[in-house]
């Protein structure tokens, strides 16, 4: 049961609209203006300590877990150094854009354009990467929705995760301070090389004193509430809360409670120093449990309490708000921060992990349902049946979470990339669903790229359909292919020149990272950096891995050769002038042969005339990007993943050969079309198990609607768990679920097209909600709403 | 060789254990006026098709996969799925040599010596007992029940997991008398087998329309939720394990 403390902070996080605090910019900029001339290291880590020192302390009424980024309870941070253009240009709209508002008041904005912007003017990251993007690239892939990677130039990296496990439990910022001490201690003068790495390591020591100031700060400010507190239970809280924040994050935690605020102090400095996308907890349960043991064997904590700690922590990952451009919203919609938290699996010496932390994870998400942070579990063959129990309890629950993933595929993914047996096999997610370590730098989401575009200008003459605009490479005229293996040859090689242009603005970006914004506080959390005095964007961690290039639109790109192939070339149904006519006019005037295109074959239905038309594109896309190098010399890694991308990337795409209209969505990572997977989601699971999913090791993402009342019972639910291992026994990575109610079941009866896919229970069977009487879904609806959560 | 079939259901889990195929088999000796598949009523009609075993047999073997973590199988049903007894006698002897977990669902409308060795194959059968009284039955099902109660009890004694369903329809058993007395008749004549209440719906109108049928009136109705539980809980006292595979 949820606590009426938890209940109310929850109440204000569901109820309060972000606001933006310009504190953070401030202090970064005056810092800034007094460092001129230094190493860049030394200025980032000079202005996060000078962040920690001046920032407001502000704990909030009821907090259990402190540190605020800024003085709204729910509030965005600005990062100017990465890019003020985006925010001065949107920011007057910030209140009323569609996808992700802010409030920013008049005064606000007033003070950022006065005292903040100019100094950025000609010094901010955006500007150095347009600087050097060449003009052809910069055509094609800066704010076009062909090849989107503004993640990666208008905001900083993130994807990261602190090592909690080597690093910051056993040692505590003093210890990494001290350590950082001794290696500079050790340096030579005279060698080069050792100036780089002494200035590494004073921008460590700078990044340590600066976080656990800010911890002193919040232990004075909850002593002196402890004071004025009347009320004794609080009173006797906020001084338990100034203890913790004495002694964490500067040293090892000693109890549960102050191992979550150690959690929220390691956050907050990563949020304070860059306002990062992806910056993962890991393995929450692995790290926590033995804090949570050893508190109960003393009679330290009661299981009410830790779980009530676990969900002000949630609560805390929730509150504050990701701050980015209306583009980059697309593409991540929903105040989504993507702090990745990963429970289950097997340990690094193979044996099963979960354990009482694991469980105390689900049921916080249970019961908060807050959308952060983003719970994934990993999911072995012998994975115990309490633990799949309560993961397929909770996806009954209708969240959506958590996002399950296979054990032994992750594990894989990582062997391929060249990990040690135990480090992969120690696994946890990044972002979505990139299988990922805290002994790893790797761009998880660097950039989108889209694969209906290369479709479109293969048959285009390489102009966009809707624009008329020449955006790929010349090709002749789709009248003249003989044969569906030329149709298939101009979409690779639109294709390939493609993923070129994603290369050249990715190694742009990663150049400017490097010279620009090192890490060093996010350094300090990495064991190998430390070890060997080089920051994170220089290539400090263990692990490089390529950039990640996430391919949209594999089921429209596959569902529209197929339907060339199938139309044009076997059943002579349209020549292929006619169809490319039919895309031109957006099919207005070609309804019977839009028809046809629609029964097309498509990809989601076990269906192996189209799925082997998706693999053969989803394994030449990994080639392809694996043939180039990254700034560290490794290839670039290939990704289906999901996230929001689909929404831009159809929007700038005309119309295709499958069927789809000028704009609509395209489809995400290796899901279906949406409503085209008309079979059942064991067919849609076999088709995704087709793609070859381990070579892709940035991770694969297959999202499934279920009807709730298909789960709404333990055996329903104990049969989903037999799915999910079935899925992950033909080789599928991912999977999550989407538990429908009866307002989509109303929906899908207005609009049934795009409902296609949309499955419910009957009378011992499950079908096509579409294909039913309208009396029947009448029906169905009614019992669902009787039966619903 | 191969049969009529209505319809291969992948993905339904209500069927028996775990996730299932049911092979909806075409034809039935019976014609009960709440049918919900009319479909299944004849061998030859616009829902229904010829199928050769192997093709079959290939669609299983694709969803195998699935039966295996959630221990299910496939599931005979119809119509009547002992309407079609060497094609139905074939499929399940092939995929029994296959080692694939199978059930039946049966309205005990069959000859039992012929069926015998298909039904001792099974991993579980559902019968059906819709009405003890003889001329009711003959009513509403349009065949005597005699050789339905005389299956019921010798089916029970093949030592196969069994489970009696009884249809609960506000117009044909509705009654406390109704249903006590076929729980009574489970108890003595069915030990060892548990019963499932299935609750009328009316989810085979649109059926009926497509085959240009009249669909059933009024008349029959389903009980209502509290009601249902109440009959369960007479059952329990009346010693009968009841069960549920929602």
């Amino acid at each position: 049961m949820i606590t009426p403390r938890i209940e109310k902070i929850r109440q204000n996080y569901v109820n309060a609209k972000p606001q933006i605090s310009c504190e953070r910019a401030a202090i970064w900029t005056e810092s800034y203006q007094t460092t001129e001339g230094q190493p860049a290291c030394i200025r980032a880590a000079k202005a996060f300590y000078d962040c920690c020192d001046r920032l407001g302390v502000h704990i909030f009424e009821g907090e259990l877990v402190v540190g605020a980024v800024g003085e709204f309870r729910k509030c965005g941070i600005l990062t100017p150094e990465f890019s003020w253009m985006w925010v001065d240009r949107e920011m007057d709209s910030f209140a009323t854009r569609p996808q992700d508002p802010y409030v920013m008041t008049e005064e606000q904005r007033q003070f950022v354009r006065e005292k903040i912007f100019p100094y950025w003017k000609g010094k901010s990251l955006e500007e150095a990467f347009l600087a050097r993007l060449p003009a052809e690239t910069r055509r094609i892939g800066v704010d076009t929705g062909i090849i989107d990677s503004d993640s990666k130039w208008r905001q900083a990296v993130g994807e990261i995760t602190p090592d909690y496990q080597d690093v910051l439990f056993p040692k505590g910022f003093a210890g990494i301070l001290q350590e950082a001490e001794a290696h500079i201690a050790a340096l030579d003068d005279a060698c080069p090389e050792d100036e780089d790495k002494r200035d590494f390591y004073q921008s460590v020591i700078l990044a340590c004193r600066g976080i656990i100031r800010l911890a002193e700060r919040y232990a004075d400010e909850a002593g002196r509430l402890a004071v004025a507190e009347p009320d004794a239970d609080r009173a006797a809280e906020l001084r338990a809360i100034a203890e913790n924040c004495r002694h964490v994050p500067a040293r090892p935690p000693e109890t549960f409670w102050q191992a979550v605020q150690f959690v929220w102090f390691t956050q907050l400095g990563g949020i304070l120093s860059e306002n990062p996308l992806a910056l993962n907890p890991g393995r929450f349960d692995q790290y926590m449990d033995p804090y949570y043991e050893a508190d109960l064997a003393a009679g330290r904590v009661t299981p009410d309490f830790a779980q009530e700690l676990v969900e002000a922590l949630w609560l805390k990952y929730s509150e504050w708000v990701w701050t980015i451009s209306a583009n980059t919203a697309d593409y991540f919609a929903g105040y989504n921060q993507f702090q990745n938290l990963t429970v289950g699996g097997k340990t690094r010496d193979g044996q099963d992990a979960a354990n009482a932390v694991s469980y105390m994870a689900l049921r916080a998400t249970e019961e908060v349902r807050t959308h952060q942070p983003g719970l994934s579990v990993r999911i072995h063959a012998d994975c115990p049946k309490e633990f799949m129990a309560a993961v397929t309890r909770l996806v009954s629950r209708g969240t959506g979470f958590p996002a399950i993933h296979s054990d032994s595929v992750g594990y894989q993914m990582l062997l391929n990339l060249g990990y040690s047996p135990e480090d992969a096999r120690d696994w946890s997610n990044c972002g979505c669903v990139v299988p990922h370590s805290r002994k790893t730098g790797e761009w998880t989401s660097a950039a989108n790229l889209n694969f209906g575009a290369a479709m479109e200008y293969a048959l285009n003459e390489g102009r966009s359909l809707m624009t008329g605009e020449q955006m790929g490479l010349p090709e002749q005229p789709a009248a003249g292919f003989a044969g569906y293996d030329q149709v298939e040859a101009a979409f690779f090689r639109q294709f390939d020149n493609l993923c070129r242009h994603t290369v050249i603005s990715l190694v742009t970006a990663q150049r400017v990272h490097r010279e620009m914004v090192p890490r060093p506080f996010l350094s300090a959390c990495n064991e190998h950096c430390l070890e060997v005095g080089k920051d994170l964007s220089r290539g400090g961690a263990k692990y490089n891995v390529g950039p990640v290039i996430t391919g949209i639109g594999l089921a429209v790109a596959a569902n529209s050769l197929a339907a060339v192939k199938k139309l044009v070339f076997e059943d002579r149904a349209c020549s292929m002038a006619t169809l490319v006519d039919a895309l031109r006019a957006n099919w207005q005037g070609y309804e019977p042969l839009r028809r046809l295109a629609a029964d097309a074959p498509k990809y989601g239905n076990d269906d192996d005339y189209v799925d082997a038309i998706a693999r053969k594109v989803a394994n030449h896309f990994y080639h392809e990007v694996h043939r180039y190098r990254d700034i560290f010399g490794n290839p670039f890694t290939s990704a289906f993943m999901g996230i929001s991308n689909y929404i831009p990337m159809g929007r700038v795409l005309g119309a295709t050969p499958d069927g789809r209209k000028n704009g609509e969505p395209s489809s995400e990572g290796v899901s279906p079309y949406v409503g085209t997977d008309r079979s059942t989601p064991l067919a849609a699971m076999c088709s995704a198990a087709k793609l070859n999913q381990e070579m892709h090791a940035g991770g694969t993402l297959l999202n499934l609607r279920l009807n709730p009342e298909l789960v709404a019972t333990k055996r329903g639910q104990a049969n989903l768990g037999a799915m999910i291992q079935t899925l992950f026994a033909l080789g599928g990575f991912h999977v999550q679920f989407n538990c429908i109610s009866s307002d989509v079941l109303r929906e899908a009866q207005r609009r049934p097209e795009e409902h296609r896919d949309l499955l419910v229970r009957v009378a011992g069977y499950s079908t096509q909600f579409v294909n039913l009487s309208r009396s029947m879904q009448d029906a169905i609806i009614a019992r669902t709403e009787h039966s619903g959560f | 060789m191969g049969g009529y079939i209505m319809q291969l259901q992948n993905y339904s889990v209500n069927d028996g254990d775990g996730i299932r195929t049911v092979i909806f088999l075409a034809g039935c000796p019976l014609r009960c006026a709440w049918c919900a598949n009319p479909e299944g009523q004849t061998l030859q009609n616009p829902m229904t098709r010829w199928a050769e075993t192997e093709e079959i047999l290939a669609e299983v073997r694709r969803q195998e996969i699935f039966y295996r973590a959630s221990g299910g199988g496939v599931t005979f049903s119809g119509g009547e799925a002992t309407a079609q007894p060497e094609f139905l006698a074939e499929l399940a002897g092939a995929l029994y040599d296959e080692g694939i977990s199978l059930a039946i669902e049966t309205c005990g409308q069959f000859d039992f010596d012929r069926l015998a060795p298909v039904l001792a194959r099974m991993d579980r059968i559902f019968m059906d007992l819709k009405l003890l009284d003889p001329v009711r039955h003959r009513q509403y099902t349009g065949a005597d029940n005699g050789l339905i109660l005389q299956n019921l009890a010798r089916t029970a004694r093949l030592g196969v997991p069994m489970t009696v369903r009884i249809p609960a329809i506000l117009g044909v058993n509705g009654s406390d008398e109704q249903m006590a007395a076929a729980f009574a008749f489970v108890r003595d004549r069915c030990p060892g087998a548990t019963l499932e209440l299935l609750p009328y719906h009316r989810y085979g109108e649109g059926k009926y329309r497509r085959l240009g049928l009249t669909p059933p009136g009024g008349e029959f109705a389903a009980p209502a939720p509290a009601q249902l539980d109440h009959w369960r809980q007479m059952a329990r006292d009346a010693g009968v394990e009841v069960v549920s595979f929602r």
